[in-house]
């Protein structure tokens, strides 16, 4: 008896939600829900929620609504597995948001979604294994690789007019990717690397190491460190020893406490490089305005912004292919992404969707950036160089 | 829903089942045989997992290896250095009590997973490897490239099977099971105890290598996420348990049993507004677990529980009787 009543409760929501979504589409989204990055969730599944509430206020999805089914990737490769099975077959999703953990997010791609043919667009993966995947275009992130700021600190160590450095990183996945591609991007570009040393994090003197490096004169000493581990202490034995003046860092060395331990006036020729906001962003203050009026918090944690326009673009694709046909979502989504196009924001649903349907082209331009996709499926974001102001840092200028 | 699209869910449903029936089937070895409390599967299975994707994935600057191996060696190789880790744990541990010996693996496992996340020269560390292959790459594209690995997958668990069954019907199994019920009896009548339990503890590891090599060429991915003590450690636990310590049918029911529990109780999470996605996905686990209470309780001794083949002794006295 018991047995039947829960059967027939079962089958009458199976049937109640599959007529509701007659002519609706769904829109797939990978979240680490339980699990390590549970603490993260709440806001970012408000942010991708609000999405989907912004596309069915504005007129709806196709001929009906958005509806958003969330898998459960939990942050480890057997969930995200199953999870993005379940999105690609059981529910047909055209596409999907997500997930965000690098692990999950390449297990789902390179078991189901990339064979499957399905678009995944991650908001916040990055590790730098995304880039050279072999994925047909299927594989989308909105925030740069590790590797990025490597790149550009070369091109800002060069505008600065340093052609001699030696380098030393710490030895983990964060020093070694950043140090790699800025070695070989600072040696293509002409400059001269005249030492390239790694480190051990958590050592108490690096005054060997230091001096090792000051031979053959460079101009600078490149540190890829944490100002909390082994970078303030390099920095500070190498002042001491007189054998560099001239530092040059990245976000990880960016830190208040360095200025604490070397002194703002032993840090006045050096220059640091950090991940950083466009110059002016009216799409991410109006994106966060709505979203504490609808949330009454969170707006300002990490990646709201790039889960929110990871729904977003999602939507936009389909939109854009006309249907929820998966094969379509490649080419629709980098149209919508990328200029040239006319250029709607985060909460312009309505506009986005006018003018598709006027067949005009369109540009999304996020709350995190603009998002033009490279061939890999990456965005270049942008990186701020700063210098220090006091016991504080200035960013004086964007690269990108 | 499409039914394409089901086939395809019940394909990967028995991709990821066949690899849980193997780790069930390796823990029944120790547990269900021997009586061995190996609560460190997960360490294992992460040997045979890296040894496997090193052996055969692309060459890669941020790992050790990438030899472009057949697919079959690695996953033989997998068996031989799960295995020897097995030996070299079994010697350092077996002569632990069970519950002390589940203290000591649950440690071991701990201490594979942390070399397995720093050493990056070795493994890249939480990075993780990539472009690993799968069996019979290229033959087929797209998600009909499942098919084949599930056939390949289930291959590996008939034999595994097999030869657990074997096992369990020699007389090396019936002294091993006289180990588990009564050591004392057993070392009266002469069988090396410690030796018994060395090998069955020896086999268990290199079958559970053999269950983290398919499970890295299904994902074509491995990361220090795989290796989760909660999903391969705790879940096998309870699969075996539910299934029915001691038999081999019982472990593969029990892994397919369990796992549709898991993986499938999402689709009906999924019938339910997203608003409320953050809160269904801790009520699955949540009923998951009470699910799984349901069972053990109802079924004490798991599903199919454990029959003793019948001994030379029984057949003879038939024969007089009837």
């Amino acid at each position: 008896m018991r047995k039947s009543v829960v059967m027939v409760a079962v089958a009458g929501l199976l049937a109640g939600t599959a007529m509701a979504q007659a002519a609706d589409t769904k829109i797939g989204a990978l979240m680490d829900v339980t699990g390590p990055l549970a603490s993260f969730i709440p806001p970012l599944m408000n942010a991708a929620n609000f999405a989907i509430k912004n596309v069915n206020d504005g007129g709806g999805l196709l001929d009906g609504k958005a509806v958003l089914v969330v898998g459960d990737s939990q942050a480890a490769s057997q969930p995200a597995v199953d999870a993005a099975t379940k999105l690609v077959n059981v529910e047909n999703v055209p596409i999907i948001m997500g997930a965000l953990a690098s692990g999950s997010t390449i297990a789902a791609a390179t078991a189901v979604t990339i064979p499957a043919g399905v678009v995944q667009i991650s908001p916040t993966a990055t590790s730098p294994a995304m880039t050279e995947m072999n994925d047909g275009d299927h594989l989308y992130r909105l925030v740069p690789s590790d590797n990025y700021q490597g790149d550009v600190l070369a091109k800002i160590v060069l505008a600065e007019g340093i052609k001699k450095v030696a380098i030393t990183y710490v030895n983990n996945d964060y020093g070694v990717g950043i140090a790699n591609t800025f070695n070989a991007a600072f040696k293509k570009a002409g400059g001269e690397v005249t030492a390239f040393e790694k480190h051990e994090d958590k050592k108490n003197s690096y005054r060997s190491e230091i001096a090792t490096l000051a031979k053959s004169s460079p101009e600078a000493l490149v540190v890829i460190a944490y100002a909390s581990g082994s970078g303030s202490k390099i920095v500070k034995q190498a002042i001491e020893g007189g054998f560099f003046s001239r530092f040059i860092g990245t976000d990880g060395l960016r830190d208040d406490q360095l200025i604490k331990e070397v002194g703002a006036d032993a840090l006045k020729d050096s220059f640091f490089s950090a991940p950083t906001s466009p110059d002016k962003n009216d799409a991410s203050a109006k994106l966060h305005e709505a979203f504490n009026a609808e949330y009454k918090e969170g707006a300002d944690k990490p990646f709201v912004d790039q889960t929110y326009d990871a729904t977003f673009l999602a939507a936009l694709a389909v939109e854009k292919a006309g249907s929820a046909d998966k094969t379509k979502m490649i080419q629709a989504l980098r149209e919508v992404a990328s200029a040239p196009g006319e250029v709607v924001g985060p909460l312009d649903w309505a506009k986005a969707k006018e003018l598709i349907k006027a067949g005009k082209d369109i540009n999304y331009e996020g709350a995190g950036g603009s998002y033009e996709f490279d061939a890999n499926g990456d965005v270049t974001g942008y990186i701020g160089k700063f210098i220090v102001d006091g016991d504080t840092y200035k960013q004086i200028e964007i690269f990108q | 829903m499409d039914p394409v699209g089901l086939f395809f869910y019940l394909v990967a449903f028995l991709i990821f089942g066949g690899i849980y029936a193997i780790l069930c089937l390796a823990l029944n070895v120790q547990w269900g045989y021997g009586g061995l409390f190996n609560a460190g599967i997960a360490g294992f299975f992460a040997v045979g997992a890296y040894t496997s994707a090193l052996l055969t994935a692309a060459p890669a600057q941020t790992h050790l290896g990438g030899y472009e191996l057949p697919v079959p060696v690695g996953i033989l190789a997998a068996a031989v250095t799960a295995g020897l880790t097995g030996w070299a744990v079994a010697k350092i541990c077996i002569r632990l009590k069970s519950d002390y010996l589940a203290m000591a693996s649950i440690g071991i496992a701990e201490i594979l997973r942390m070399v397995i996340v720093n050493e990056d020269w070795l493994t890249n560390g939480s990075l993780g490897i990539t472009n690993i292959p799968r069996p019979f790459d290229g033959f087929v594209q797209g998600r009909a490239a499942d098919i084949l690995f599930l056939l390949v997958v289930w291959a590996v668990v008939i034999i595994v099977y097999l030869i657990c069954n074997r096992l369990y019907d020699s007389p090396w199994g019936r002294t091993l099971r006289a180990v588990r019920d009564n050591e004392d009896a057993a070392r009266a009548v002469g069988k090396d105890v410690d030796a018994f339990r060395l090998q069955t503890f020896v086999i268990g590891a290199a079958l559970m290598g053999v269950a983290g090599a398919l499970s890295a060429h299904y994902f074509r991915f491995l990361s220090p996420e795989a290796t989760e003590p909660l999903l391969i450690t705790f879940l096998v636990w309870v699969m075996l348990m539910a299934g029915g310590s001691g038999n081999n049918k019982g472990a593969i029911v029990g892994a397919l049993s369990v796992w549709a529990i898991w993986s499938m109780t999402e689709i009906f999470a999924n019938r339910l507004p997203a608003e409320f996605a953050t809160r269904s996905s801790y009520i699955r686990m949540l009923l998951i677990g009470l699910l799984l209470q349901f069972v053990l309780q109802r079924y004490r001794s798991g599903l199919l529980p454990e029959r003793s083949p019948g001994n030379a002794f029984d057949k003879d006295t038939d024969k007089t009787n009837g």
